[in-house]
């Protein structure tokens, strides 16, 4: 794979050849099915690849595919398919030896060796709210963290994710990409905003959250530095009442500062939209030893900040 | 003008100014003598433009941004478009659980402390080489010292908090630093797996800090008299007279063996134990409530060379290998041995110069350096002439 990758920086393909010849049939055919699985899955599947004629499409099928997500126009498809093409990465990163993973991370512009990294590239891709990746909680040396195989390419995804992103948030696509894939695009598009409609869900009485989370909403709202485990447990709290991404988002839109893709991912992390766990909300005993408990009557022999709002709400 | 003024000023014509890095992409902010506001958003594009500042403006405080910037001098942070800013840690005897005890030259040996201990996780966890940090001499009450390396420039706010946290050892969890293991059942002592921990003082960052740490730890208890070990141990929070005794009596040789191989058993006990062990490994660098001033990436810090207001001291710089040396009532001393006549309006003793002091109230003639400073801190008064 990495070979064939060289091989075609060397070819001069144009745009027109892979939008047009018969000889990237398969490619364009691939591309679409990357954006139509990034969609309905969530993650981009490996294909096998007997041929070295597979893996030329399958390479071709990539800038393809990034030019119909950039047609379609939407945020939503491009954060959405930024993680599905970095999942991908990370399934092949598992199953590759360690010198695939060095080479992707070269790529990535990260410095790893063998299982080290940089500590300001550990910290730009690490879920560092998680108590687990604290950068205290790691065994640094020199610089350089120790992580374990699995986690050297849990960063090295979150760095392809962020790439991607960045590069499809403000790219626009050749003319021709709309014309040759028009009915493709009118589909996905279609299925986005349907899957985004879908998202938006259930009422939130706000009345009956308890005291803690008003308070740390009220501080997000007013622009005051909110530390790490107060933004989790508001982000745990919300999301196990019911509240989907956006709203969660707006909330955190007036922190000072606020950085909407970094929130967003912190957000889908921690709601366990990328890494499958579900985050629980903290007990009482745990907001209280960060200091962010401020009890009202209704707290007496509350002990979890769901049971305060469980109760309260149904009234 | 007044006395002060009129030293700072004799100082500004010929100032031994160190230009922070990229000094044209800073913001420069001062206090002048008798206001309370800060002149801001100053920048200047040359360096003899910023000696004839201070030249013509004698500020009683100096600083430029740690942050540097595509326009420095914008007055909306918006449009000043921050580019990078250097990792400063600020260490000020302020800080200090025990501060307000202290006299300044206690106070500030104190902060010395702090600032080796500050030094050790940067170059040894962080693996910052001596080329990529300076120290300084605050003026005031500290030292600060200045990561100036490509890599940390472009740091964000929640990063540096991490960096921080990481030296201030805020949410560590030994636990899991240790790694608590249970180890399969050894030969005779029955079929029960016992919870062991294994440490290994060879390790880096916090797992081998703590790990050195225990094992001195019990060392130093081992050779202590019955009594008196009993008397350490409980100290420490969670230990009762009891488990203190059980604790000493079972620091056997053998057991000794055990713990410099790294293997301790009764996990609750040694992680109370290691709890206070991690707070004196640990640098203060803020109050648990205070924000980290280090994590802001656009803080105004002072300009090393120029004079502290409140002291007469110069922000003076440090060599790394000569801290233990540094005594700033000698180092960062700028004025000389003219004797001035001042009002002295507390009794004092001081060491300055090298020159021992005492001081009685009213009247005095003493060298300038020392007029200066006591005016500085409003412990002297000079008439004007
Ligand atoms: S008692 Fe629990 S629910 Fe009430 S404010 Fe404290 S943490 Fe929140």
């Amino acid at each position: 794979m990495k070979e064939a990758k060289e091989w075609v920086k060397e070819q001069k393909v144009s745009i027109e050849e892979i939008l047009f010849d018969d000889l990237y049939e398969r490619a364009r055919e691939r591309g679409v099915e990357r954006v139509r699985q990034a969609v309905d899955e969530g993650i981009v599947r490996e294909v096998a690849m007997v041929s070295e004629a597979d893996c030329i499409m399958e390479i071709f099928s990539y800038p393809i595919a990034r030019m119909i997500v950039a047609s379609v126009e939407s945020d939503y498809l491009v954060r959405r398919y930024a993680l599905a093409e970095a999942k991908k990465a990370y399934e092949s990163m598992k199953n590759e030896e360690g010198s695939f993973i060095d080479y992707l991370a070269r790529e990535m512009g990260v410095e790893v060796s063998g299982n080290e990294i940089y500590f300001t590239d550990y910290l730009k891709y690490a879920p560092t709210w998680d108590i687990n990746w604290k950068l205290v909680n790691r065994e640094m040396r020199k610089g350089y963290v120790l992580l374990s195989k699995s986690e050297v390419a849990r960063l090295i995804q979150e760095a392809i994710r962020k790439k991607i992103y960045n590069e499809l948030a403000f790219a626009f696509a050749p003319p021709e990409v709309k014309k040759v894939f028009k009915d493709e695009i009118l589909g996905i598009k279609n299925k986005v905003i349907f899957k985004e409609e879908k998202r938006k869900v259930g009422e939130v009485k706000e009345e009956g959250f308890p005291p803690c989370i008003k308070n740390l909403i009220a501080a997000v709202k007013a622009g005051i530095n909110v530390p790490h485990v107060g933004r989790f447990t508001l982000v745990t709290f919300l999301n196990a009442v019911g509240m989907d991404i956006e709203e969660i988002l707006k909330i955190f839109a007036s922190s000072p500062d606020f950085n909407a893709e970094k929130t967003r991912y912190q957000i889908e992390h921690i709601t366990g939209r990328i890494s499958g766990t579900v985050y629980a909300t903290p007990k009482c005993d745990t907001i209280r030893t960060w200091g962010l408990c401020y009890p009202d009557e209704y707290c007496r022999n509350i002990r979890h900040p769901l049971f305060y709002y469980r109760r309260r709400a149904r009234k | 003008m007044s006395f002060l003024r009129r030293k700072f000023y004799s100082y500004y014509l010929n100032p031994r100014i160190e230009f922070p890095p990229r000094f044209d992409r800073r913001e420069y902010a001062f206090i002048l003598f008798n206001e309370d506001t800060m002149h801001r958003h100053i920048s200047f594009s040359s360096r003899n433009d910023i000696l004839s500042y201070l030249k013509m403006n004698v500020p009683a405080h100096a600083y430029y941004s740690s942050a540097y910037y595509r326009h420095p001098s914008a007055e909306r942070m918006m449009d000043k478009e921050w580019m990078g800013a250097d990792l400063i840690f600020d260490l000020d005897a302020d800080h200090l659980p025990n501060a307000r005890n202290l006299s300044y030259e206690e106070a500030l040996k104190e902060v010395k402390e702090e600032l080796k201990k500050l030094l050790s996780f940067l170059m040894e966890d962080f693996g910052f080489g001596e080329r990529d940090i300076k120290l300084y001499f605050s003026g005031g009450r500290g030292y600060h010292c200045h990561v100036c390396n490509e890599k940390v420039l472009e740091l964000g706010g929640q990063e540096r908090r991490e960096v921080v946290d990481y030296i201030t050892a805020r949410g560590l969890d030994i636990k899991k630093v240790m790694g608590e293991k249970n180890l399969p059942a050894e030969k005779f002592s029955g079929r029960f797996s016992i919870k062991t921990i294994k440490i290994n003082p060879n390790q880096g960052g916090w797992q081998g800090r703590i790990a050195r740490a225990i094992i001195d730890f019990f060392k130093r208890i081992k050779n202590m008299e019955g009594e008196d070990a009993i008397k350490e141990l409980v100290k420490i929070e969670g230990i009762g007279e009891k488990t203190a005794r059980a604790i000493y009596d079972a620091l056997t040789d053998e057991r000794m063996k055990r713990i410099e191989a790294g293997l301790l058993d009764q996990s609750t006990e040694f992680r109370k134990i290691a709890k206070p062990l991690v707070t004196k490994l640990a640098v203060s660098l803020h109050s648990e409530a205070d924000e980290p001033v280090t994590a802001d990436i656009k803080r105004l810090i002072r300009l090393p060379g120029s004079l502290h207001g409140k002291t007469g001291l110069r922000v003076t710089g440090i060599d790394i290998k000569k801290i233990d040396d540094f005594d700033p009532l000698t180092d960062a001393v700028v004025f000389g041995e003219n004797s001035v006549k001042v009002n002295v309006l507390k009794k004092m003793e001081i060491t300055m110069m090298e020159n021992h002091f005492k001081i009685e109230k009213g009247e005095a003639k003493l060298p300038e350096y020392l007029a200066v400073f006591l005016v500085a801190r409003g412990l002297a008064e000079v008439r004007p002439p």
